[in-house]
């Protein structure tokens, strides 16, 4: 009895654990391969918040502390411990650093704290670790070795565990969690919709934290010992294994893989031997971590998906969207005219010696739908990424609606509503098409963590609005029937319209498109051409690179013609067409 | 058409006999000034012979829909064939896919008589074909003569230096570089060192991809007019993207223009040049042409 | 003063056995793109090969060679029927990240299924004890030292001078020019696995030598070492591994002199978090 008891205990604690690694590493694609420390971390705290201090003991063991706080504290301080702990870390997943370089800054990390704490006697107690840590509410009840108790205990904690899941879930299943997959799925793109990845991941780092702190802090209230020698970095993988068996990016995966690895595992071994007494001691353990080595390869192999593949999102499209004003008029601060709304003074970027674009000045008037153009290797992408903050300017200065933006980033210049498109393919893959547009629309109160924990009422209006302004556009686009399709299901011409439609859902003030036909059938590039003109006309200004000329004159008033990192001329493409030192450009190079 | 060559030698030196057919060369400069120097072992290898290289019907693309569609284009020995054609042509591609960079999923390519389609571009690159990309065309950590070497890693041993050194003496410029790492070159260098890499093998084929690309016009014009058109001169195949229209076509034999990943024209410079419907190509102006579904 | 000349002596050596592991670790992720974390039990492997020929009555210095052949074939045969087909696919860097650490799971335990928990030492003499202006080093000390700067004059000459290090600069800097130019690619990745698999058994070999008595787990702190000479030095950088692995393996010894000798890992740690903090490439910056 005692044993099932124990089996249900840890079962449910690398439940929580392996939920917390779902959300940080299947979710929103953080790979923390020290996440075992922010457990230890946590189940230190428990066990110091519930232990009287070290002189009550007889002062055999050294920890700092010792508050002899009752129950829930020393959980509700393991799972802050898990918390705080994470700040630190923060600056390893920026946007600076890439991912495989910041799990290995995690991993050693995980090594070397172990390290210290193993060694460190008069705050950790070294590697002897912490003993006779109270069980919960141990003043309260008269044994905590009664059979009911025990049971109490177990139920507490398999509760607990479902509170963890029911908590994940809310968070991953609204607009936040969309978002996350979203930068899991792309970071760079996310960046330049606005989602700041910083913000993000740091959101991941502590929440994870604090729920593998939680299971640290459950774990030692029911063993009673906190024993470093425990949390070796090789127990972070067996989570890895779990989550990546059971499914990530799918909680209910990660239960399950929890159950079958870290669970699963100890079972085995258990039974072997003690139907094997004989066996030397160290075999099974040893093979246990072997068998945990081929699992992660072979999964990784032949089912990377896991057992539980995430799930597709399916949203309904709204009854009668057609009848919505489809596409939201942007946010038409002034009037179509001469006003200027996007410049640039004398813009360059080096490329190791390569001037891509060389001291670049123009000026773009609200309301018009601008080409840029220009042979092969005129820096008209690299323009674009200059304007848009994706790259940063070596010398020169931009202005967006007469304010200088030089120094922003990309997301905040997203968010004054001057928004990019990318050459190549940047669909979130693994999200629904719809999934793709609703991860852009802007202000949607669900999409912070505060608004993910207050639950689908708080957001459900914004994220409707949302659903109907993304069905809304479309519709526009002939796409409904794509709406619940992954994005990277589509073919290339569909993708480039998945990324038009996107950019469309911030209600930007001005769109840089670069090459936005480039795939697509000519027949819908028409459609797209004006549509564009119809949002210009709604006060929307569009700055486009495209290498068909024949769209240029059809949709673009004034093109902007650059050559060798310069602008060389702007006009109508009738006008260009006669100036010889546009032919020339684009003749002689 | 078919591989049996007569084993002629062609001279190497400033006298260097110009093959036949020759071409009007409006910008060309007058005869090159290079001086061989190699000589030894350089001088007992056979001289140039270039085989013809073929692509037929060729339909290529990465994964989806294909980029190209049915491409037939050809190159002698002794000739500078150009491709031309507005951006997102498909010129890239086309030369991607005849040195196995890109799937060929139609069509063959030939050289001479072998066929080398969807051959890995390290086999292309021993069948004798030299290619130049594009873009990432050198080794940036490496020096300049690093470069070359790896540029003449299918050479003996002993050849290498001799090989280096008359590189050197095409590009006298590298050669003041010769320790440089190439990643701190300027545009114009890394092109001739781009060039100079593949000239270590002395292929019997060349493709370039937009050599001139980011260059000033009159480094261009150069490039062109002396290295390029000396390729052919030598024995050499040339098969050639360029964005420059005009400058490629004072230096080419023939021509083809690429649209939308088809074959739209294909001539002599001088058949081109008069046609209207060349530069219109270009700049457009034909808009049903353009968008060919949207107007009935 | 003899403190300080005594742990410089003691860093020398963790430097000299760090180097050689450091250029293998970074050399391989150089040229095949593998962040491979399974290093360390490859080294693991080296030095109980070479325990093992070590047993049956072969000197010590002979068994290294043995444990190098065996580490080169080992590394070989975990890109062949491991990476490059995950790589082939176009698994994302991370995934071939988290596919090693299963490798190294597997070799590490197996070795230790195998064994058992117990640790073992080499039968070998640690030779004469010498003086020389205050570092105190014995001969199978001042051997490694010489082994180290023999290998890095090695390495250097081969990236430098030799066609095969040459291509294998080449491949790290662009594999697809490096096609083009008829190089095969796929043979260069092989024979650098093999280069750096021989470097890697050397370096567990060394180590194992260097500690005195070791198990399966003993290289578990070492990988903290190497990982921090190769980012400090840039990922990919070879002789950036080289002075990281000086810098670090001087510092962590004189270090553990002055403080608590447990926390000597403490500055490799400070420093691989501090360099991905501020300079994520590196001492030298650029790969190769």
């Amino acid at each position: 009895m005692t044993y099932l008891i124990t089996l249900l205990v840890y079962g449910a604690v690398d439940v929580i654990a392996c939920l917390g690694l779902s959300q940080q590493f299947g979710v929103a694609g953080v790979t923390n391969f020290g996440f075992i420390i922010f457990q230890a971390a946590g189940a230190y705290v428990a066990a110091i918040l519930a232990l009287p201090s070290d002189a009550a003991n007889g002062g055999f063991q050294h920890y700092i502390g010792g508050w002899n706080l009752p129950f829930p504290l020393p959980w509700i301080g393991a799972a802050v411990a898990g918390a705080v702990l994470a700040l630190p870390f923060t600056f390893l997943v920026g946007r600076r650093l890439r991912g495989d370089f910041a799990a290995v800054g995690l991993l050693v990390t995980a090594v070397l704290l172990n390290l210290l704490v193993m060694n460190y006697v008069p705050l950790f107690n070294g590697d002897a670790g912490l003993a006779i840590v109270p069980a919960p509410l141990q003043s309260q009840v008269m044994t905590t070795t009664s059979t009911a108790y025990q049971w109490e205990f177990t139920a507490g904690v398999i509760i607990l565990a479902g509170a963890v899941y029911w908590l994940v879930r809310r968070i991953t299943e609204s607009p936040y969690g969309r978002t996350l997959r979203a930068m899991r799925d792309n970071d760079k793109v996310a960046d330049s919709l606005g989602k700041n990845l910083l913000s993000l991941r740091t959101g991941m780092l502590v929440l994870g934290g604090a729920i593998a702190g939680l299971s640290g802090g459950v774990l030692v209230s029911f063993i009673s010992v906190w024993s470093p020698a425990a949390w070796t970095y090789a127990e972070t993988i067996v989570l890895f294994a779990a989550v990546i068996i059971g499914g990530r990016g799918n909680h209910l995966g990660a239960v399950l893989g929890a159950i079958i690895v870290p669970v699963g595992f100890e079972e085995s071994t258990r039974l072997i031997t003690n139907a094997n007494p004989s066996l030397p001691p160290n075999l099974l353990p040893s093979l246990q971590w072997v068998a945990i080595g081929l699992l992660i390869g072979l999964f990784l192999w032949l089912r990377p998906q896991g057992i539980v593949p995430e799930r597709r999102r399916v949203i309904a499209l709204p009854v009668g969207s057609g009848e919505r004003g489809p596409v939201e008029r942007p946010v038409a601060a002034g009037a179509p005219g001469n006003e200027i709304i996007l410049a640039a003074a004398d813009l360059s970027r080096d490329f190791g010696g390569v001037h891509a674009v060389s001291g670049v000045s123009l000026a773009v008037r609200r309301g018009t739908v601008t080409g840029l153009i220009g042979p092969n290797g005129a820096g008209k992408s690299t323009l674009l990424s200059l304007l848009a903050g994706t790259e940063r300017a070596s010398a020169g200065q931009v202005f967006y609606q007469g304010a200088d933006v030089t120094g922003r980033p990309a997301f905040r210049r997203a968010r004054l509503g001057l928004v990019r498109t990318f050459q190549l393919a940047s669909e979130f893959r693994r999200l629904t098409v719809m999934e793709n547009l609703l991860s852009a629309a802007p202000g949607n109160r669900g999409e912070t963590l505060r608004g993910a924990f207050a639950g689908r009422r708080y957001w459900r209006d914004d994220e409707a609005a949302a659903v109907a302004k993304a069905a809304g556009i479309l519709e526009r686009f002939g796409l409904e029937e794509l709406a619940n399709s992954y994005a990277g299901d589509l073919s290339g011409g569909q993708r480039r319209l998945v990324e038009i439609m996107r950019a469309l859902m911030t209600g930007p003030a001005m769109l840089l498109l670069d090459e936005p036909m480039a795939g697509v059938h000519p027949e819908l590039a028409r459609r797209i051409g004006n549509l564009l003109v119809e949002l210009a006309r709604d006060g929307m200004t569009v700055l486009m690179v495209e290498h068909e000329l024949a769209i240029m004159d059809e949709f673009c008033d004034p093109v902007i013609v650059m050559a060798e990192g310069s602008v060389l001329a702007e006009g109508t493409m009738a006008q260009l067409r006669e100036r010889s030192e546009v032919v020339e450009a684009y003749l002689v190079g | 058409m078919s591989a049996e060559h007569p084993a002629e030698p062609v001279e190497r030196g400033p006298d260097a006999a110009r093959p036949a057919e020759p071409v009007e060369q409006p910008t060309r400069p007058a005869e090159p000034v290079e001086r061989p120097t190699a000589r030894g072992p350089d001088a007992a290898r056979p001289a140039v012979l270039g085989e013809p290289i073929r692509a037929e019907s060729v339909t290529a693309g990465y994964g989806g829909d294909p980029v190209i569609r049915g491409i037939s284009v050809r190159a002698d020995r002794g000739q500078v064939v150009s491709i031309v054609g507005p951006n997102g042509s498909g010129k890239s591609t086309l030369l991607k896919s005849m040195v196995g960079v890109v799937r060929v999923s139609g069509g063959r390519v030939l050289l001479g008589d072998r066929a080398i389609t969807n051959l890995a571009p390290e086999e292309v690159a021993r069948a004798g074909v030299g290619y130049v990309p594009q873009v990432d065309d050198v080794f940036g950590p490496l020096t300049v003569r690093e470069n070359l070497e790896m540029g003449g890693y299918l050479l003996a041993r002993r050849d290498v230096a001799a090989r280096v050194e008359h590189v050197f003496s095409v590009f006298p410029r590298l050669g003041t570089m010769a320790r440089r790492p190439a990643g701190k070159l300027s545009g114009g260098e890394r092109k001739m060192l781009a060039m100079g890499r593949v000239l270590m093998l002395e292929p019997a084929v060349f493709l370039l991809d937009e050599p001139t690309a980011n260059l000033a016009p009159a480094i261009a014009r150069s490039l062109l007019g002396e290295h390029v058109r000396r390729l052919a001169e030598r024995g050499a195949a040339v098969l050639i993207v360029e964005q420059r229209a005009k400058a490629v076509l004072a230096i080419s034999d023939r021509t083809y223009v690429l649209g939308g990943g088809e074959l739209r024209m294909e001539g002599t410079p001088a058949e081109l040049s008069g046609n209207p419907e060349f530069v219109d190509s270009f700049l457009g102006g034909g808009r049903d042409r353009a968008l060919p579904s949207s107007e009935t | 003063m003899t403190v300080f000349l005594a742990s410089v002596g003691f860093g020398l050596i963790t430097a000299a056995v760090l180097a050689v592991a450091a250029v293998g670790f970074t050399l391989q992720f150089a040229v095949t793109d593998v962040l491979n974390l399974a290093f360390a039990a490859v080294m693991t492997a080296g030095a109980f090969t070479a325990y093992w020929i070590n047993q049956l009555g072969v000197s010590i210095w002979l068994a290294l060679v043995v444990a190098m052949a065996a580490c080169a074939v080992l590394s070989v045969v975990l890109n062949l029927v491991v990476y490059s087909p995950f790589q082939r696919r176009g698994s994302s860097p991370i995934t071939i990240v988290i596919v090693s650490l299963g490798m190294a799971l597997i070799i590490e335990f197996g070795i230790q299924a195998i064994v058992g928990g117990v640790n073992v030492s080499y039968a070998m003499s640690q030779g004469h004890t010498f003086h020389l202006g205050g570092l105190i080093l014995t001969t199978v000390q001042l051997v490694i030292i010489a082994i180290s700067v023999v290998v890095m004059a090695a390495a250097h000459i081969m990236l430098r001078y030799s066609k095969l290090g040459k291509a294998m600069r080449a491949t790290a800097a662009n594999r697809s020019l490096a096609r083009n130019c008829g190089i095969r690619t796929d043979r260069v990745i092989t024979a650098t696995w093999a280069l750096t698999g021989a470097l890697c058994g050397l370096a567990g070999t060394v180590f194992a030598i260097d500690i005195g008595s070791f198990g399966p787990t003993s290289t578990d702190l070492f990988v903290v070492l190497i990982l921090a000479a190769v980012f400090l030095g840039g990922p990919g950088h070879a002789y950036g591994a080289m002075l990281g692995a000086l810098l670090i393996g001087v510092a962590t010894e004189v270090s553990a002199a002055y403080i608590q000798p447990d926390y000597k890992y403490v500055i490799a740690f400070a420093a691989l978090l501090a360099m991905l903090a501020v300079r994520p490439s590196g001492l030298f910056g650029a790969r190769a």
